[in-house]
């Protein structure tokens, strides 16, 4: 008897076909949603069945709450997984699905604002003994009391808007001057992208690294660490390399940090699969940042090291079974990589580039996984998140991992989107990375030379020109027929030079 | 042919010579076989020296990975001129997107690196910066308006 009758996965992209693969391991029907924008995309022909939502602007289908819940009504599905982003963190959805007598695949919406209001977050984690920054996390808002605790705080401090997140509103102060008028900017800039500008100051940590607990808890209270990742390798407060173990941790470090985990877990009430973040500073304490209430994007890299599934747990904690296993019985083993191939220039600031995808290769071997919701001809729009695919290795040590790592980048190509895959080859090559030597400034810290050159050597440009001289000019080399010049052999030369 | 990578112009002559294939460009003269393997896919042979090369073509674009580095390059056609030096006051949409803001007024004065727009792509706002000290002549979208790359999008002289 499967867990549910059939699991609507209110996503896209390349989270929406895992949740789909497991489902399908577990003999769970699937129902996919897709906008305009998405309707031959790749999780909609994976999945069991597929229903519009709307238009291809994301407000209106994936995070549109009516939309998602009645096609979840429509299909008959009794589960809704919401992967991450979009909805995947509205405590509104997870409430009015379990309102419309469906199962949410994560915690309830009560969780979900608890966590979700970095003041409230901070002040229950500070009470139930979880390490936090030096910092101000009171209702008490007006501007002058803020600048009292934030001398009460010392500089640097962070000002944090307490609703949302992605760094949007969050600036380092270095001193009383410009005080003011940055948090008066933060304020704005959080008004508009949150509706709210209640802010929290904490104490700035220079150089600090990005470590985070993955946690599992069910119904009845049992929570269990499925150990940390370090997530420091990052683009304007966005991932792009994460790894497990972390390289910074000490045994004893980690064991304090998963506990610190647990038990910001067991205090939020928490239910499901949850992430718990801190932050880590060069003398090695480490502080809580924020809990994210739903499935990681970078998951798979735990997965590769306990051998679990998270998503059949998360699945089975919401069919309201009880955790299937103990503390005791997760082991790690190895080391795991991953990288989050983005639909990023990075010779152009990061800029997005959409487009058409019009050849894609991706890596395969030992120790290798990629997370893809791509195909050739996929269209990549700009409606959404730039991210791609994510390839993950898998080695017995960090080196025997990275090197895997180079070996999997090299051999993956995207043509048609310009994509950041030139500076995860660079990232991963780097003797930094390779030293461990990790803090969220690395790309900043390096950009030079992680900063690929735009122009092909002159070799290539040989060849290109040969090429294209062979396919001719007008069908050029995408024609998905062979062309006819190709096909008499490589010593017939066209005319067309 | 005439290859363009950013500013960078490669003219290029390939002949073929005994069986194999010579290219000059930019006083350099490779000489390799190139045979297709597969739909966007050559193989390019040194001696036996192999190096893959992917190529696709999307319009003038020259999408290409040369040893599994991928680069763009643009094909310039025989007879037909570069593209004319935009206005550099004249404010481009870098890439496609929404607009998410229009911050300025035909007629309003502005100082270099102040706000003029901001074009929202892919959850990333990206806010569009006066090139220089003037005053907008026109603007030419509002804000929710989508918009491709090269749209113009603000004047300001």
């Amino acid at each position: 008897m499967p867990l549910f009758r059939k699991v609507l996965v209110a996503n896209r992209g390349e989270i929406a076909v895992r949740v789909i693969r497991t489902c399908r391991v577990l003999g769970i029907p699937t129902v996919a949603v897709f906008s305009e924008a998405d309707r031959t995309s790749r999780h909609v022909r994976e999945a069991d069945e597929a229903m519009a939502i709307g238009p291809a602007e994301a407000r209106l289908s994936y995070l549109s709450i009516d939309r998602v819940l009645a096609a979840a009504r429509e299909a008959g599905a009794d589960a809704v997984h919401p992967g991450y982003g979009f909805l995947s963190q509205n405590g509104d959805f997870a409430d009015a699905v379990r309102d419309a007598g469906l199962v949410f695949v994560g915690p309830s919406g009560d969780v979900h604002r608890r966590m979700g209001d970095k003041k409230a977050s901070r002040r229950l984690m500070a009470g139930a003994g979880v390490p936090v920054l030096p910092g101000y996390d009171g209702d008490e808002q007006a501007d002058d009391r803020l600048l009292a605790e934030a001398r009460r705080v010392g500089w640097p401090l962070m000002l944090k808007p307490s609703r949302g997140g992605g760094g949007k509103g969050m600036r380092v102060v270095r001193g009383e001057d410009g005080f003011l008028e940055a948090l008066a900017a933060s304020r704005r800039e959080a008004k508009a992208a949150f509706g709210d500008d209640a802010m929290v100051l904490e104490r700035f940590v220079e150089r600090p690294r990005h470590v985070e607990v993955q946690v599992m808890a069910d119904g009845d209270g049992r929570v269990v660490h499925l150990g940390e990742r370090e997530c420091s390798v990052q683009r304007r407060h966005q991932k792009v390399v994460e790894e497990t173990p972390s390289p910074a941790l000490t045994p004893a470090q980690r064991e304090a940090l998963c506990a610190a985990g647990v038990a910001a877990a067991r205090a939020a009430g928490y239910v499901n699969a949850g992430t718990v973040e801190f932050l880590l500073a060069p003398d090695g304490t480490f502080s809580f940042l924020e809990m994210n209430t739903r499935l990681q994007v970078e998951h798979p890299v735990t997965e590769a090291v306990t051998g679990l599934d998270l998503v059949r747990l998360q699945l089975e904690v919401a069919a309201g079974r009880p955790l299937p296993l103990a503390q005791e019985d997760v082991a790690a083993r190895g080391h795991a990589l991953e990288c989050r191939l983005y639909a990023e220039d990075p010779q152009r600031d990061d800029l997005p580039s959409p487009g058409r995808v019009l050849h894609l290769s991706e890596p395969e071997g030992p120790g290798i996984r990629v997370d893809s919701g791509l195909d050739a001809g996929s269209e990549v729009t700009v409606h959404y998140d730039p991210l791609l695919s994510k390839i993950v290795t898998w080695g017995r040590g960090r080196p025997e991992t990275i090197e895997r790592m180079r070996d999997a980048l090299r051999r993956t190509v995207v043509l048609g989107v310009v994509t950041n895959l030139a500076r995860l080859r660079a990232i991963v090559e780097h003797p930094a990375f390779a030293a461990g030597e990790l803090h969220t400034g690395f790309i900043e810290e390096h950009l030079p030379e992680l900063t690929p050159h735009p122009c092909p050597p002159l070799e290539a440009v040989a060849a290109v020109a040969a090429a294209l001289g062979r396919t001719g000019d007008g069908g050029g080399a995408r024609r998905a027929v062979p062309d006819p010049w190709a096909s008499l052999g490589p010593w017939r030369l066209g005319e067309v030079l | 042919m005439r290859l363009r990578c950013g500013d960078e112009a490669f003219d290029v002559q390939v002949r073929e010579s005994g069986g194999t294939l010579e290219a000059r460009v930019a006083g350099r003269v490779f000489r390799f076989a190139l045979e297709p393997a597969g739909s966007d896919v050559f193989v390019v042979r040194d001696g036996t020296h192999v190096t893959t090369l992917h190529l696709a073509r999307d319009g003038a674009a020259i999408h290409l990975a040369w040893d599994g580095v991928a680069y763009v390059l643009a094909e310039e056609r025989e007879g037909a001129r570069s593209a004319p030096r935009h206005d550099p006051g004249a404010l481009e949409a870098p890439m496609p997107g929404r607009v998410a803001a229009v911050k300025v007024a035909p007629g309003q004065r502005v100082a270099k690196g102040d706000e003029l727009l901001v074009v929202e792509a892919m959850k990333m706002e990206n806010a569009l910066r006066a090139p220089r000290d003037g005053v907008v002549r026109a603007v030419h979208v509002a804000e929710g308006d989508m918009v491709a790359p090269g749209r113009a999008l603000v004047e300001v002289e």
